[in-house]
């Protein structure tokens, strides 16, 4: 699967990655941008279960100081995997983040854990950047709930 | 007119209401609660130094990073208690830049040096736990309306410094060999040092103020009982051991408590039990870096004063 641009393109209601698509219109960043293939395994046509169970997973980690996780926080651009290879394409909020290292390190653990995962790739990209738009609507509400005004 | 005030007091405290000015407090309660922030200020304040001491060993730039960030946050929750402080008639500079160092009011655990970076992680997992038991403790129960409010945020921050010290421990650990053992000696020191943190036991502690004016929900046994049962398990299921296990509700420690510590060697030695006369001494005679430590962020204040 390739990765394609997530922010440009085309319109189209879509859901969070883990919100099951089909759900109604939402504010995930991902349906902010256009059409397009997006490589949202629950989006994309061929993507296969393997993907869908990593999207999952990475859903279960949280953001160190926000009660947020990755996947809903929008730091999640891209999961693909090859011959038990997982290939994660992401991004952080800033550059200054300091957890980088942490979430990575979750990341790999997690993804490791899952069966049929043997090697796993972080793909770390700036472009596009991070911004609150990306979060998704489950994000925008678990942040506005816990004060944030997004 | 004093005791029309103080039954009002009592009442707004005893049906579980929050103060929220200092009109509302009876003098005693105002003594307890500054004490209690002087404390929590204090120990905030000093981690600053003693976790950038241990920092600069950082292994990599995102770690230094992550403890760079960790002090940033102890500095603003120190900012929080002398805030209040502030509010209620103390003076933050004096607080913080004028006192003798032997005055501050932080916990022993800080005053012997974080040397090395899996020193700094296992005080991230050991004394973040503890001030997460206590915090939370204020946060769930105190009846002072303003810090228990500005402790939400607290919360959520220490949560990251638990995460970033029980992530390194269990990559350390993991690594196995010099490295674990390196593990295994940290927490032979600092954790009976972080047991103590929690002060006397209950049978030893008449009465607490703190609990009668609800400035703590939890006795210092509890919340040493809670901070074993998060900190026994997690060390554990790293292979790291630790001198306490798991009896019926409770955890026992598999040591004289108290016992004597040697600073200079940060070595407790387990063979020789003390009184907690003793260790009260030790605490009041402070540790071996108390004055560096405070010295640190002292130093600079009187510098820059304008003379008059």
């Amino acid at each position: 699967m390739t990765f394609s641009p997530l922010l440009h393109a085309g319109a189209g209601p879509l859901d969070s990655p883990l919100s099951h698509a089909g759900a109604g219109p939402l504010d995930s960043p991902l349906s902010h941008a256009g059409a397009g293939p997006l490589d949202s395994p629950l989006f994309h046509a061929g993507a296969g279960p393997l993907e869908a169970r990593l999207w999952s997973a990475l859903a279960e980690i949280d953001d160190p100081e926000m009660p947020v996780n990755l996947v809903d926080l929008g730091l999640i651009y891209g999961v693909t995997v090859e011959s038990g290879r997982a290939c994660v394409r992401l991004t952080f909020t800033a550059m200054g983040c300091p957890a980088t290292e942490m979430l990575m390190s979750d990341i790999r653990e997690r993804l490791l854990a899952e069966p049929g995962i043997e090697e796993v790739r972080l793909d770390v990209v700036w472009d596009p950047p991070w911004t609150s738009a990306r979060l998704t609507a489950d994000g925008r509400e678990a942040l506005r709930a816990w004060g944030l005004s997004v | 007119m004093e005791s029309q005030n103080s039954a009002t007091f009592e009442g707004l405290l005893k049906r579980g209401e929050l103060i929220e000015s200092a009109s509302e407090m009876t003098p005693d309660y105002l003594r307890e609660l500054k004490h209690t922030l002087i404390v929590s200020g204090d120990t905030e304040l000093i981690s600053a130094p003693a976790y950038y001491l241990a920092a600069r060993k950082a292994p990599s730039v995102n770690a230094f990073m992550t403890a760079i960030a960790i002090i940033q946050d102890e500095l603003a929750h120190a900012h929080i208690a002398y805030h209040i402080l502030e509010e209620l008639g103390e003076s933050q500079e004096a607080l913080i830049f004028k006192r003798d160092p032997k005055a501050f009011r932080y916990p022993y655990a800080f005053d012997v040096p974080l040397e090395s970076w899996t020193e700094l992680v296992v005080a991230n997992a050991m004394y973040d736990q503890a001030g997460f038991c206590l915090l939370g403790d204020i946060h769930e129960h105190g009846s002072y309306g303003p810090w228990k409010r500005g402790l939400v945020k607290v919360m959520a921050e220490e949560n990251f410094h638990l995460r970033n010290g029980r992530n390194w421990s269990k990559r350390i650990s993991q690594a196995g060999g010099a490295a674990k053992e390196e593990l295994q000696r940290a927490v032979d020191w600092m954790f009976p040092l972080t047991v103590e943190w929690f002060g006397l036991p209950d049978n030893l502690k008449q009465h607490s103020a703190q609990l009668n004016y609800r400035l703590k929900g939890l006795t210092n046994d509890q919340l040493r009982q809670q901070w074993l049962s998060t900190v026994v398990p997690f060390m554990e299921s790293i292979g790291i051991r630790v001198p306490a296990h798991k009896e019926g509700d409770g955890y026992v420690l598999d040591y004289p408590f108290p016992c004597t510590f040697h600073a200079d060697e940060k070595r407790w030695d387990f063979k020789d039990p003390c009184s907690w006369d003793a260790v009260l001494k030790r605490w009041r005679a402070r540790g071996p870096r108390n004055a560096e430590m405070v010295a640190l962020f002292q130093e600079s204040f009187a510098k820059f004063q304008v003379r008059a």
